[in-house]
């Protein structure tokens, strides 16, 4: 926030300074212009009289002419003056923005020509799952994807239920998720994420919600009480209160202005139908085995976390003149720990207590008699003769009785 | 540091660099007109000397109104195009003010910010890739065409798609247009967009061009280049189809190809903007920071580095570091914890244990382990502890 602050501050200070030189220096150009064009009608006039013109017009004109060169050249000096505000706001964008990154990424990683296929496919991907077809279409001739039919074959049912999702038309979606309901429940192929995601859906409910705001809407209220009674009674378990308040927006219903003033009118607002779009391709996505949120962004949010730390590092190693300790090409580990925070876990790490160090295959996490994990480097070291005293509490315990575990 | 403080500096940088462009052309019009004015008023004052002829007079007081009406509009012309520049900046930083928010504070509104942000990322590397119409349609989706920096790549589009059809104009118009800047980063673009059309027309077998044409452009060419002048003179000796070298080399079509990479490079020292795409640090840098060692022997479908393409593109990035434990349930992905004990099983697996009490409730106390599919009573299971 403060990088853009003092940008901000730079900014406006020139846009002041570019303000008041356009009101007194751009409008004295203007005056004395029209000052010259009087003095071109005087002469003119004087010119049809067929008189001369008197030594006092003479040196008024004089005047005029020295007048209208100082105006001009005060503008070109004003104008160039403000060169230097000019560039205190670049410095000011430099020294708050970081602008080389050679230290954290290499230039090289994707350029092959097989990388760049994968990278472009994972975009495509990523259009292609959040239904904007006509962007990923474009991607796939530019770049030239042969297979990029395969990825949007996938995708082809999801996004003809977002199409007609975007143009307000709910039958494909709920014929989707009738159909699905069962299989939602099971989800054979899904991830334990996918699976609780499932489980816990609200799709469902959340379409026929719509389809009864929009008979509300259209005024058909013996329809959507029909509606209600035949679709609504299997969710009441779970969504009391929605239904309690789509219910009570019946009151309001007689015709769709009233719904607009009253406490409901909620129901109507257009983000419902974005969040509806989202809600459907995470679950589409959850049951056709595919991670819920759209991998690249996940990395790419990853990245926008990871990148400060890493030129904060880099910054402090080269202030310690240890800047060759990391050498990004060298290493296969990053010099820092990054905490993603818990939605950006997707694997258990067992890193050892005593050793600090992760655990491998050789080097596997073992449960000790008392409970607490070590891994099997930090064992040998800790133990003496046939007896190891755990690090953690006082129990005394033969080595050997340690259990390897896997997380 | 902040993401915004490592991220932005292109988009900030580039409309100043913009700026930069347009005050300094601002600025020699205004000199340009200025001297017109003079030069108009000095004849004036000439005539004043002898105020009878008076047609002489009003002539050139007639040109002087002129110069001074030509010199307003074009400097206010100038002064608008700088101050719009100013307003696509201020446009910017109010943009960007949009994604400060204290760090893990989910709000619905820092969500779409980011997704925004994803999108911005993606036309600055369809851009840089030469996917102008991917770019175009994205921006204007997204509605993010002020914040991205399309114009400055659809002019460079223009030239590369003429330098692609050997034709030479654009790319020196555009020299042109940023010769001051050219000059002080040494830029050799000039020089050898001339020198291909020397070695084309040697190709086309007009040597007598191509002497002329070497006359007037490359013979002014600065020391360092004097080797290359000399192969590219030499060049007049062989017949296109020769094998020696460097010669060979020198008429190879490849050399276009060179050129617009080189146009490219330039373009972007000229902006500022580093050689590689902030899309690509960041994605390096997410890559790594959620590259594990299992997701090359354990894949999860929900981890992104897991999967197909992404895991293919990560495999020489670094692994993330890990002093800490980080343990998940296998069976949730819930967080292992004190609130979720890591339970292990006889046979040595370990699962949370939300999972397994809810797993023995439905099933009379019996524990199914989701990975050997062996069974067990849930009062097999023990605690295990980690620090």
């Amino acid at each position: 926030m403060d990088s853009i602050l003092s940008v901000e501050r730079e900014l406006y200070a020139l846009s002041e300074k570019f303000n008041r030189f356009d009101s007194t220096n751009g409008q004295q150009l203007v005056h004395t212009l029209e000052t010259l064009r009087s003095t071109q009608r005087e002469l003119d006039q004087v010119r049809k009289s067929g008189a001369a013109l008197t030594p006092a017009q003479t040196f008024s004109l004089m005047k005029t002419v020295q007048g209208l060169s100082e105006v001009v050249s005060t503008f070109g000096t004003v104008h160039r003056d403000l060169h230097s505000s000019v560039s205190k706001v670049g410095k000011a964008i430099d020294r708050n923005f970081v602008t080389d990154y050679d230290s954290t990424s290499r230039e090289d990683i994707f350029k092959a020509a097989d990388q760049q296929k994968r990278l472009n496919e994972v975009i495509l991907q990523h259009f292609y799952r959040h239904g904007q077809l006509e962007i990923s279409d474009t991607l796939a001739q530019e770049a030239k994807l042969e297979d990029a039919h395969v990825i949007k074959d996938r995708f082809q049912e999801l996004n003809a239920v977002v199409e007609a999702l975007a143009e307000k038309r709910l039958g494909p979606a709920l014929e989707w998720a009738s159909k699905n309901s069962s299989d939602m429940h099971r989800a054979p192929e899904a991830s334990s994420r996918a699976v609780t995601r499932l489980q816990s859906s609200s799709l469902e409910m959340k379409l026929h919600k719509l389809r009864f705001i929009d008979l509300l809407v259209e005024g058909k209220c013996l329809e959507a009480v029909g509606y209600a009674r035949h679709y609504f009674p299997q969710f009441v378990k779970s969504h009391e209160k929605e239904v309690q308040a789509l219910m009570g927006a019946l009151m309001f219903a007689s015709s769709g202005k009233t719904l607009e003033d009253s406490p409901y009118a909620h129901l109507l607002d257009t983000m419902l139908w974005q969040d509806i779009v989202e809600h459907f391709v995470k679950d589409a996505c959850a049951l056709m085995g595919l991670s819920i949120e759209s991998p690249l962004s996940v990395v790419i949010n990853a990245g926008c976390i990871a990148l400060p730390a890493l030129l904060n590092i880099k910054q402090v190693m080269q202030q310690r003149q240890v800047a060759g300790v990391w050498n990004p090409n060298a290493k296969d580990e990053l010099p820092i720990e990054i905490d993603l925070g818990p939605e950006c876990r997707f694997h258990s790490i067992f890193a050892c207590p005593i050793l600090r160090q992760q655990t491998t295959e050789q080097n596997p996490p073992l449960k000790l008699t008392c409970g607490h994990c070590i891994s099997k480097d930090a064992l040998t070291k800790l133990t003496s003769g046939h007896k190891l005293k755990c690090p953690y509490c006082p129990v005394e315990q033969n080595p050997q009785d340690a259990r390897q575990i896997t997380f | 540091m902040s993401d915004l403080r490592s991220l932005e500096h292109p988009t900030l940088k580039v409309p100043y660099e913009m700026l930069n462009k347009r005050f300094r052309s601002a600025q020699k019009t205004i000199e340009r007109e200025m001297s017109h004015v003079t030069t108009a008023r000095n004849t004036l004052e000439r005539n004043l000397h002898s105020p009878e002829n008076l047609s002489d007079l009003a002539t050139s007081l007639d040109v002087l109104v002129e110069k001074m009406e030509q010199f307003q509009s074009k400097a206010d012309e100038a002064v608008q195009s700088e101050v719009a520049v100013m307003e696509n900046l201020k446009q910017r930083l109010t943009y960007l003010k949009g994604g400060c928010v204290p760090e893990h504070d989910e709000t619905p509104a820092l969500r779409a910010w980011q997704k925004t942000r994803v999108d911005r990322m993606l036309v600055e590397h369809f851009l840089r890739s030469g996917f102008y119409n991917s770019a175009i349609k994205l921006a204007q989706v997204a509605k993010i065409e002020d914040l991205t920096n399309i114009n400055l790549f659809l002019v460079a589009k223009e030239v590369e798609e003429a330098l692609l059809k050997k034709d030479t104009s654009q790319c020196l118009n555009w020299c042109h247009d940023n010769k001051s800047k050219m000059r002080k980063m040494k830029s050799t673009l000039e020089f050898n967009v001339r020198l291909q059309e020397f070695i084309e027309m040697v190709k086309q077998n007009r040597k007598m061009d191509a002497v002329k044409h070497a006359r007037r452009f490359l013979s002014t060419t600065e020391h360092e280049q004097m080797a290359t002048v000399q192969q590219g003179m030499a060049l007049l000796a062989f017949p296109p189809g020769t094998r020696i070298q460097p010669y060979c080399d020198m008429f190879k079509e490849s050399r276009w190809q060179e050129l617009i990479e080189q146009f490219r490079a330039e373009n972007y020292r000229l902006f500022q903007l580093s050689n590689q795409s902030v899309f690509s640090v960041a994605l390096q840098a997410g890559l790594s920071a959620l590259k594990t060692q299992k997701c090359y022997s354990d894949r999860n479908f929900e981890c992104p580095v897991c999967q197909v393409p992404l895991n293919g593109l990560a495999e020489h990035l670094p692994f993330a570091h890990c002093s800490q434990s980080k343990l998940i349930c296998y069976i949730t992905g819930k967080p292992l914890n004190e609130n979720n004990q890591p339970m292990m099983l006889p046979n040595g697996y370990v699962y949370g244990e939300d999972a397994l009490s809810s797993m023995s409730m439905g099933n009379d106390g019996r524990i199914v382990c989701p990975r050997t599919k062996e069974i067990y009573s849930f009062t097999e299971a023990e605690k295990a502890f980690v620090m």
